[in-house]
């Protein structure tokens, strides 16, 4: 990671905004902080834990000519802002929230989903989670989780968008209201895009599949049946073009899995 | 548990002596190597350092004129009429004077790439096979541009950006296949290239793509750029859209079209943009896709390093700018060879070729050796990595 | 206060209710260094920063559409980049009862003029601002659709907030 992306950011946000490094991808770099960017008087409101932000820093690319870099980091910071906003709008689909959006720079506020999960397990992606069941696989919470989980990948579906790199790690999960339940939510929607296509769907599906098989291998059968029960429920419950178009999106999916998407990879 | 050494080299020697055959496009390649039998081939990941010694390499390139591309008949035609001169050459730069004694293998190109280019050199082959007594290996093209790279640069923990004529391809290797992570959709870089040059009409020779690079860099204006589509789709991108885009500013610039406000001034009617500026264009945008899908699979794969094989990987701007990348992504690099193992060529099917027979996998039946326009890189069980 | 991304620029945000100098403040609002808010067309703080943030990174990293920092914000609340259906939208009506005054200066020290406005301060939080927003008329603004599922006053903010961040980009 270079450091300087990392003092261009400290630069950007200034000494008041101190971040910690998240991720960097080939994209977009992630960081965290503790500082809302225009509400101030947030941070302090509700008690114990100050409440944590996501920035999303897409730096610009020395490799590519100048003219290109800003036309690409101005079109996809706003894309996918607009992405998120679209979301939201979706009733009972989970999505991060957009605080603020900065084109010229290529920045995106969100807010931080999640948490830390219990016995060092790490922080509460699908994939952590998971884990952290691994001795008792087929818990039920286990299952219901999945099956929510599912039935965010229909909703987005159903309503023609896809995600386009639907792995473990872009499934967040966060407590509800209760403190009981988990509440899956789709994170990381740079790769994602308005389509109605079903091979884009079968794709989604088929990721995910693959990030399942290799890191939860010896239950991924199961874990997957549930992850397609949930997704097939948003369909079914749309009577039958619901089911015409289910049938459409798991015949392709499993098109795509004979086919062996080219980019299946571990990990 | 890789073990190269399984095979014995004929007549008690301590080293495998390879032919390689490839003609899948416009090159005829014709190429001898030698491997020694190491001791460190014999187990763990060492495909990539079999120290390879290259007795000779010849290519003769089948080039058309100006404005005209290369047709499989045509092409097929030029390869049979060279293809025992130049396996003849081979030999004796080689000092190879008894194939039978000699030769532990005879690799060819079995796809993919044009039909009747192919099959010519395959027949070829099967007659060499069959006139010397030396078994035969069919080779997958792109593992052949790969094992060389690999071989030549000694890169690990790297993807490889395939990029030539006929392919674009961006592939990294886990279990046993060279996987294809993202690819063009339509055509691919080379042949776009190519076909722009045929629109400019400019030489063939050494081949279009070079051609159109030194116009790059002769662009006077660097620093502007003139707005083509950029279609980058996931890792995927397609290319036919930028092709047809930029042929048509070609066109309206040597018609003189002043009604195309890009080329010409609305006012004066001045023309604003020449040839190399477009050639410029072209490049800077088409790379930009190409280093961008190869960043993304490196980032999903984890990997430092990039190799870059297939003829267009001689491009020095493409070079300098995943250089670039590469420096940018925690200290890697970039890996790329010279034109002679760059562009197709006989030598790195052999390199392909000797490693699969040296797991033991080689033709038992000519009807295994029928040729095919369409062979993924992902097909090849890649036996002889870890 | 201040944005913590832009520390040199000071932030004055007053919230009256029951103002009865209206017309007078109309009448100079163009010579007056503040932004003026009716008070109905807002539903939460957020809603107001979100707005004032984006104009920062206007003046800073773009540029303005219009004269001032002061009317930019009033663009800025706006889903559209039309300026004069902004400015009708969340400007200062006949009948605005309940305004927002608000001030982005460089200077060090606050120099608002709190005799400007005859009206009552009240504290610049959510629950204030709740009481006075008109839902249907920002529902209306945003073309939020009525049928949406946005149940509270969270949401519809979230949606707003979204609407401010993306307009005209």
């Amino acid at each position: 990671m270079s450091q300087e992306i990392i003092d261009t950011v400290a630069q950007y946000l200034t000494p008041s905004i101190p971040i910690k490094l998240i991720s960097q991808g080939a994209e977009a770099v992630v960081f965290s902080t503790a500082v809302h960017p225009y509400c101030p008087m947030r941070e302090t409101a509700s008690g114990n834990e100050p409440t944590q932000y996501i920035i999303k820093y897409r730096s610009p690319k020395k490799y590519r000519h100048p003219i290109i870099d800003k036309q690409l980091t101005k079109h996809r910071t706003l894309s996918e802002s607009r992405l998120l906003a679209k979301l939201f709008l979706i009733e009972h689909l989970n999505v991060p929230k957009l605080i603020a959006t900065d084109v010229y720079n290529g920045y995106i506020w969100l807010e931080f989903l999640g948490e830390d999960l219990p016995n060092n397990c790490g922080y509460s992606n699908l994939k952590n989670f998971l884990w952290m069941y691994a001795n008792d696989p087929y818990n039920e919470q286990v299952k219901n989780t999945l099956f929510e989980v599912g039935k965010q990948i229909g909703l987005l579906h159903w309503n023609d968008y896809c995600h386009g790199d639907l792995t473990t790690s872009n499934i967040v999960l966060a407590k509800d209201d209760n403190g009981i339940d988990w509440v899956p939510y789709l994170i990381d929607f740079g790769l994602g895009s308005q389509s109605n296509m079903v091979e884009d769907k079968g794709v989604d599906l088929y990721v995910l599949e693959r990030a399942i098989i290799s890191t939860h291998s010896s239950f991924s059968g199961k874990y997957n049946q549930w992850l397609i029960d949930g997704f097939s429920s948003i369909y079914k419950a749309q009577g039958k073009t619901g089911a015409k178009k289910l049938e459409e999106v798991l015949k392709r999916f499993a098109d795509v899995r004979m086919r062996g998407r080219k980019r299946t990879m571990v990990g | 548990m890789v073990n190269l050494n399984t095979i014995e080299p004929r007549n008690g020697r301590n080293y495998y002596i390879a032919l390689g055959l490839e003609g899948s496009a416009n090159k005829l390649g014709v190429g001898v190597i030698k491997h020694t039998r190491l001791p460190n081939t014999a187990s763990g990941d060492n495909s990539h350092n079999c120290q390879v010694e290259i007795l000779s390499n010849i290519r003769d390139t089948y080039v058309t004129p100006p404005g005209e591309g290369f047709l499989p008949r045509d092409t097929a035609r030029h390869h049979r009429n060279w293809v025992v001169r130049i396996i003849k050459q081979a030999l004796e730069k080689a000092k190879i004077n008894d194939p039978t004694a000699d030769i532990d293998v005879i690799c060819f190109t079995r796809g993919p790439g044009m039909g009747a280019p192919l099959h010519s050199v395959a027949i070829a082959a099967r007659t060499c096979s069959l006139m010397w007594e030396v078994p035969l290996v069919g080779v997958n093209h792109c593992v052949g541009h790969i094992e060389m790279g690999r071989e030549i640069t000694k890169a690990e923990n790297h993807v490889v950006l395939y990029v030539s004529g006929g392919n674009t391809q961006v592939i990294a290797y886990s279990e046993n296949r060279y996987r294809i992570f993202g690819e063009t959709l339509d055509v691919a870089i080379g042949n776009c290239s190519d076909r722009f040059a045929r629109t400019l009409k400019i030489p063939n020779a050494p081949s279009p793509g070079y051609n159109i690079e030194q116009l790059a860099k002769n662009c006077q204006h660097k620093e502007s750029l003139i707005e083509l589509p950029y279609t980058v789709k996931g890792m995927d991108l397609s290319m036919s859209g930028i092709l047809a885009h930029i042929d048509s500013l070609a066109k309206d610039l040597f018609k003189g079209n002043k009604k195309n406000k890009i080329l010409f001034d609305k006012e004066t009617g001045e023309q604003k943009v020449t040839i190399e500026d477009l050639c410029h264009s072209l490049q800077e945008n088409l790379f930009a896709m190409l280093v961008e899908i190869t960043e993304r699979a490196m980032a999903h794969v984890n990997a430092s390093q990039v190799l870059i094989v297939g003829g267009v990987g001689s491009n020095t701007r493409l070079q300098e700018m995943m250089g670039q990348m590469c420096k940018d992504r925690a200290d890697g690099r970039v890996h790329a060879t010279d034109e002679r193992f760059c562009i197709d060529n006989g030598v790195m099917i052999a390199q392909a070729g000797l490693l699969q027979y040296r797991m033991g996998d080689y033709v038992k039946d000519l009807s295994d050796t029928v040729v095919t326009q369409k062979f993924r890189t992902d097909e090849v069980y890649v036996s002889w990595r870890e | 206060m201040q944005l913590p991304q832009f520390p040199g620029t000071n932030i004055e945000i007053l919230l009256y209710e029951n103002v009865s100098n209206v017309d007078a403040i109309r009448s100079r609002v163009v010579e007056l260094p503040y932004a003026f808010i009716d008070a109905s067309a807002i539903c939460s703080v957020e809603q107001i920063m979100s707005a004032i943030y984006r104009v920062m990174i206007e003046a800073n990293y773009n540029r303005l559409r219009t004269k001032t920092l002061h009317s930019e914000i009033l663009l800025a609340l706006s889903p559209t980049s039309n300026i004069g259906e902004a400015f009708k939208r969340f400007g200062l009506k006949e009948n605005t009862k309940n305004l927002f005054m608000i001030q982005i200066t460089q200077d060090k020290t606050s120099n608002v003029d709190k005799t400007l406005v005859k009206g009552d301060i009240i504290e610049f939080k959510d629950e204030s601002i709740e009481r006075m927003s008109d839902i249907e008329t920002i529902k209306k603004i945003y073309k939020i659709d009525q049928s949406l599922h946005l149940k509270n006053n969270t949401q519809l903010s979230r949606a707003v907030v979204d609407a401010i961040q993306l307009r005209g980009l």
